[in-house]
């Protein structure tokens, strides 16, 4: 029986790991890490905390809404990490504003949302990602792709697909329009749901010049290869240039072999006021959401004191550990009856080697390395038996 | 190339959703005759799903495709794709009342209650309008909370008019409109983008006549 207090052990949207769980995913990280480090990023650890108004001022609405606030004994607001973009971001910003560009840090660790029970949603979640910063290039948009995919493989996750779009496109298209924000949020969200029915009386709605609404009406059926970039139309240079972004990260792309991973969509249009440039989502075959997601965002780090451009994404550790099926060893090899120093000979050579603690008589000891799944006992007079 | 799951919502879509996906060459007899809850006809596999789960199915990826009402699909709040409206399964979800409410006065009345199988609509119609609406979550006939007292207002989706004006309520607004549409996982819509744009397309030619 569980005492009162215990009735409900654990808050929603967390979870204890142990064993294999916990095993695959220090394993998922390592991989990560290993990736991350030989395309040249070196690790950033920013605090789990921080003041809010640096971690909240920068985020967007619906960020902040979820971030988890308290407050600090001197009575200021902190936040836990929400993401690692805006830390690192401040970091930059405020410290290595000066060091040669570009700058690549990658970043593993728990993050914190407070949101509603959603498809693949957790309030604390691992997001293993990097930040590429100091580049506005189509080759550093294609480098974070690139990497991405990379990883996804490094993790044994093969049959994949990435979504690519340029909120610069949007932009361009509604720039000076000066919808009001409820219209304005409509809007982005059928052409986001891709909504073609809804879209069009919105837009019968706002009565606009014939060129912009031919454009925003025709963004939900753009997706597909690279033909759609020679259906979108431009309304100025900018959303010419946001196309030709695309049209340059795919060539890139595809002289990494990746262009086949990816499928154009210029409707993609999530977190508005953070992206700036392309933004893109990996979806893995077995999983109905996105394992990673990123994107370029050239005004953040101007908030905290020098305007330099970067782009990044994220992998969702607990998502991809979803689909892998392997299951990480957590069995020692050799249960040893009492201490050796054969044992320590072992150990310096990478066996799991366990030491019995509880003096169990013989048959004891192979009952409980049957259960732990040991290969060998190693018995107190030398003997080795095999399990 | 790769196979299709398609959730079909049950109760009033069913028959003119079957019908659809029929004129698109699967067959799906076995689902008018049997009560079989997965059938699979010309390498795509049918789930035949309650409507308020049919979202669900889709945002977890569980089916790649759905056809389900938009009031169900909102109620949700799903994040997937809404490519295509159907054409049928006209709806309209209202707030109603008993013929007293008529007057505008209950949209000054503090403390109402609201009866609904639609919490979410009801919640963000009360709760934009700053109206304090206390919403009672019920699942079936909701026209009786009113005539029992339980509540005040219904917020509930309607065809005809007729079941209303049958229990002697009104309806004082409308939330919005609602027709079957055609949804898509957002990870299918690109892992499978060639099967679905071939789907859309298909139910798109069919529409056009």
């Amino acid at each position: 029986m569980l005492t009162p207090q215990l009735d409900k052990q654990l808050p929603d949207g967390v979870a204890d790991l142990f064993f294999n769980d916990a095993a695959r995913k220090r394993a998922a990280e390592r991989a990560l890490a290993d990736t991350f480090t030989r395309w040249g990023y070196a690790e950033i650890i920013p605090p789990m905390f921080e003041y809010y108004e640096s971690l909240g001022a920068k985020a967007g609405p619906q960020l902040r809404e979820e971030m988890y606030r308290f407050f600090d004994r001197d009575g200021r607001t902190l936040a836990l990490r929400a993401d690692f973009t805006i830390p690192i971001a401040r970091i930059v910003g405020t410290k290595l504003f000066d060091r040669a560009m570009p700058l690549r840090f990658y970043a593993i660790g728990s993050v914190f949302r407070f949101k509603e029970p959603q498809a693949g949603v957790r309030r604390e979640f691992t997001q293993a990602g990097i930040e590429l910063i100091g580049a506005n290039t189509a080759d550093a948009d294609a480098e974070a792709i690139a990497l991405a995919m990379t990883a996804l493989r490094a993790l044994g996750l093969d049959d994949f697909r990435f979504t690519l779009g340029n909120a610069a496109y949007l932009q361009a298209t509604l720039r000076d329009l000066a919808l009001n924000a409820a219209d304005d949020a409509a809007l982005r969200d059928a052409i986001r749901r891709k909504n073609t029915a809804a879209l069009a009386q919105l837009l019968a709605a706002l009565n606009l010049d014939s060129t912009r609404h031919t454009a925003l009406a025709r963004l939900p059926t753009l997706w597909g290869n690279a033909e759609v970039l020679d259906r979108a139309i431009c309304i100025d240079d900018d959303a010419r240039a946001a196309i030709e972004r695309l049209r340059a990260v795919v060539a890139q792309l595809a002289q990494f072999g990746l262009a086949d991973c990816v499928t154009l969509d210029l409707a993609e249009n999530r977190g508005m006021d953070y992206y700036t440039g392309i933004l893109f989502e990996g979806f893995a075959q077995g999983l109905g959401f996105a394992v990673a997601s990123g994107g370029r965002y050239d005004n953040l780090i101007a908030h905290f004191g020098h305007a330099i451009p970067a782009v990044g994404f994220a992998i969702g550790v607990e998502r991809v550990m979803m689909l892998q099926r392997t299951r990480a060893s957590v069995a020692p090899e050799v249960i040893a009856q009492t201490h050796s120093a054969r044992i320590e000979d072992a150990r310096a050579r990478g066996r799991i080697v366990e030491v019995d603690v509880l003096n169990r008589a013989e048959d004891a000891l192979r009952a409980y390395a049957r259960v732990r799944g040991a290969r060998e006992i190693w018995w107190r007079d030398g003997a080795i038996e095999n399990v | 190339m790769s196979k299709l799951t398609i959730a079909l919502a049950k109760g009033r879509l069913l028959a003119p959703s079957i019908k659809l996906v029929e004129s698109l060459g699967y067959d799906l007899r076995a689902a008018r005759a049997s009560r079989k809850l997965v059938l699979a006809s010309n390498g795509a596999q049918f789930l035949i799903a309650k409507a308020s789960d049919v979202p669900i199915y889709v945002e977890y990826g569980a089916a790649d495709v759905g056809i389900v009402g938009q009031d169900a699909l909102r109620e949700s709040g799903a994040n997937v794709y809404e490519p295509l409206v159907l054409g049928y399964g006209l709806c309209r979800l209202v707030v109603a009342g008993k013929r007293e409410s008529q007057d505008a006065e209950w949209k000054t009345r503090a403390g109402l209650r609201v009866a609904t199988k639609y919490p979410r609509a009801a919640q963000n119609y009360f709760s934009t309008r700053g109206l304090s609406g206390e919403i009672i979550a019920l699942s079936g006939s909701i026209e009786l909370a009113p005539m029992v007292g339980l509540a005040d207002l219904i917020v509930d989706v309607v065809d005809t008019g007729r079941t209303l004006r049958d229990n002697g309520l009104v309806e004082l607004d409308e939330i919005f409109k609602s027709q079957a549409a055609l949804i898509v996982n957002r990870a299918s819509h690109t892992l499978k983008v060639d099967v679905i744009r071939q789907l859309v397309e298909q139910i798109e030619s069919k529409q056009d006549f």
